[in-house]
């Protein structure tokens, strides 16, 4: 039970202050998705609030979200760099570029519940086939 | 941190250039910002394009996702507005695909729920990344000058019909004739027409005078001004001209002018009904080409002659294209695809020729001097064949 600035207090009232406490810590932190752009989404699906407190709730929301996506995206990069092993491990070392691919990022977002299936190539480029890691897009 | 310590491959944001102007653009480019900014701290060097899209799709889709079961939790409850309870309601249901603590509690408060401690775990450790770019309020809303109404400028509306709230009808003046440099324009199109108008005179006083030449007779040109008489004479001059030219800009025959004889098939009518193919079967012996057809139109030329006699009358013709449905060949033994000529093609085409005037009951001196014309002009021909 981490709290995250907590006077500990008895009762049904100490999830109510950690609540309200935490709202209030809110305003200090600026997510980085900024408000407006938070409150134009919002908006087009009619949710209607005057308390920039739940706008920022929002945004810290969705940015944990995506903090989560892109960290499991980058244990499937990385485990990836790691298989593919080198014989001279000296003269490259896999500190390639770590590169955020439509690959790792279906695998992540599947297991958040969204899927997302992308397109292995078009055949009208002469990069095709080759290692999406090795190629930048 | 600055533009200068991002190290995302991306450049600023400029739009696709084939994608069309849409008010969801400018906040997508925002959001693709932030999305990198997240990814690259934590620890994402560069992105895919497509990855990085398909990403800040899904942001945004999270984005309302969480409004609209936000929303939808208020409106149960009964309210307009959602609250705090309504986001974290929505933010648990998001979350079950995933898991957090607690979320298998059937009642619990709301206040200590899993995803509220999560975020406040996450606020707590992760630090803070302002976003790039400063954000105006968007979507800017234009300030419309609306039309003022009958009432706001003091004015009577014109009709008992109209209410006096109504905007007031535009200035008459923008809307009726004036000369201003749209105007211009205008003129050079009418000063355009006018030019055509002109030259087009002659030509509908051609066909004016076709017309009571054809009518009149020459007789009087009552209808005509004295100034037009000399142009009258003049496009007299040239309707004879046109008419000799080209058969088609002669004015066409009134009924019962001219005195036609009836058809009479001959006995013979396999290709009766073929008179007017007559070229096409002429040429399916295709050794001498400009004979046949200049056989064919043996009649127009002879109804053309005629006619140049006739014009000084006042005559008009019509030229006789279709009246005779007989097949007549000229002398060689060619043999045709239904031969229905039973005696030798040389004499029976003379003989037709001539049973044919004979059955034109005009027969001026002028037509036995057509006849001899194309008599001769058929042996003429003749003798090409025999070349």
């Amino acid at each position: 039970m981490n709290h995250n600035k907590q006077q500990s207090s008895d009762g049904g009232h100490d999830d109510d202050a950690a609540l309200s406490d935490f709202l209030a810590s809110l305003m200090d932190y600026t997510p980085t998705i900024p408000d407006e752009l938070v409150e134009h989404f919002l908006a087009k699906t009619g949710f209607q609030s005057p308390d920039l407190r739940l706008t920022r709730l929002v945004a810290v929301a969705t940015q944990k979200f995506i903090a989560e996506v892109a960290s499991d995206a980058l244990q499937q990069c990385k485990a990836r760099q790691a298989t593919v092993v080198r014989d001279k491990r000296d003269k490259q070392q896999k500190d390639k570029r770590l590169v955020l691919t439509m690959e790792d990022l279906s695998r992540a977002l599947h297991e958040h519940g969204v899927n997302v299936k992308h397109q292995e190539y078009f055949a009208d480029s002469p990069s095709i086939g080759m290692d999406p890691a090795s190629r930048d897009e | 941190m600055s533009d200068g310590g991002r190290e995302s491959e991306r450049g600023p944001e400029k739009p696709a250039p084939q994608r069309k102007p849409g008010g969801e653009e400018f906040a997508r480019a925002f959001v693709k910002v932030a999305v990198a900014q997240i990814c690259e701290s934590e620890g994402f060097q560069s992105f895919q394009q497509s990855a990085l899209e398909t990403l800040s799709d899904v942001t945004v889709r999270y984005i309302r996702d969480i409004g609209k079961t936000a929303h939808v939790y208020a409106n149960q409850a009964g309210r307009t507005e959602s609250n705090v309870f309504d986001i974290i309601q929505g933010l648990e249901d998001l979350g079950l695909a995933q898991g957090f603590l607690g979320a298998s509690d059937i009642e619990h408060c709301l206040a200590s729920s899993g995803t509220v401690r999560e975020l406040a775990q996450y606020v707590g450790e992760s630090e803070q990344i302002p976003f790039a770019y400063s954000l105006p309020q968007f979507p800017v809303v234009k300030d419309r000058k609306l039309t003022p109404s009958f009432l706001q400028i003091g004015e009577e509306p014109p009709g008992e019909h109209i209410p006096a709230w109504l905007p007031a009808f535009p200035d008459p003046g923008t809307y009726a004739q004036s000369s201003t440099p749209n105007d211009r324009t205008i003129e050079l199109k009418m000063a355009k027409i006018e030019q055509e108008n002109q030259r087009r005179k002659p030509e509908r006083s051609l066909l004016n005078v076709n017309q009571w030449l054809a009518s009149n007779e020459l007789e009087g040109p009552s209808s005509v001004d004295a100034g037009d008489a000399a142009k009258a004479k003049q496009a007299a001059a040239k309707a004879k001209q046109a008419a000799e030219s080209n058969p088609f800009l002669a004015a066409p025959l009134q009924y019962g002018e001219k005195e036609v004889s009836s058809v009479v098939l001959p006995a013979k009518t396999k290709l009766s009904n073929d008179s007017t193919t007559g070229n096409p079967i002429s040429k399916y012996h295709g050794m001498d080409n400009h004979v046949s057809v200049l056989e064919a139109f043996a009649p127009n030329i002879e109804a053309m002659k005629s006619g140049l006699r006739d014009s000084e009358e006042g005559h008009k013709k019509v030229l006789l294209n279709t009246r005779p449905t007989v097949q007549f060949k000229l002398g060689s033994g060619k043999k045709y695809l239904g031969s229905m000529l039973d005696s030798s093609p040389q004499n029976k085409s003379f003989e037709v020729n001539e049973s044919w005037f004979g059955r034109l009951n005009e027969k001026d001196d002028k037509k036995r001097r057509a006849e001899q014309i194309l008599k001769e002009s058929m042996g003429n021909l003749q003798e090409l064949d025999h070349l």
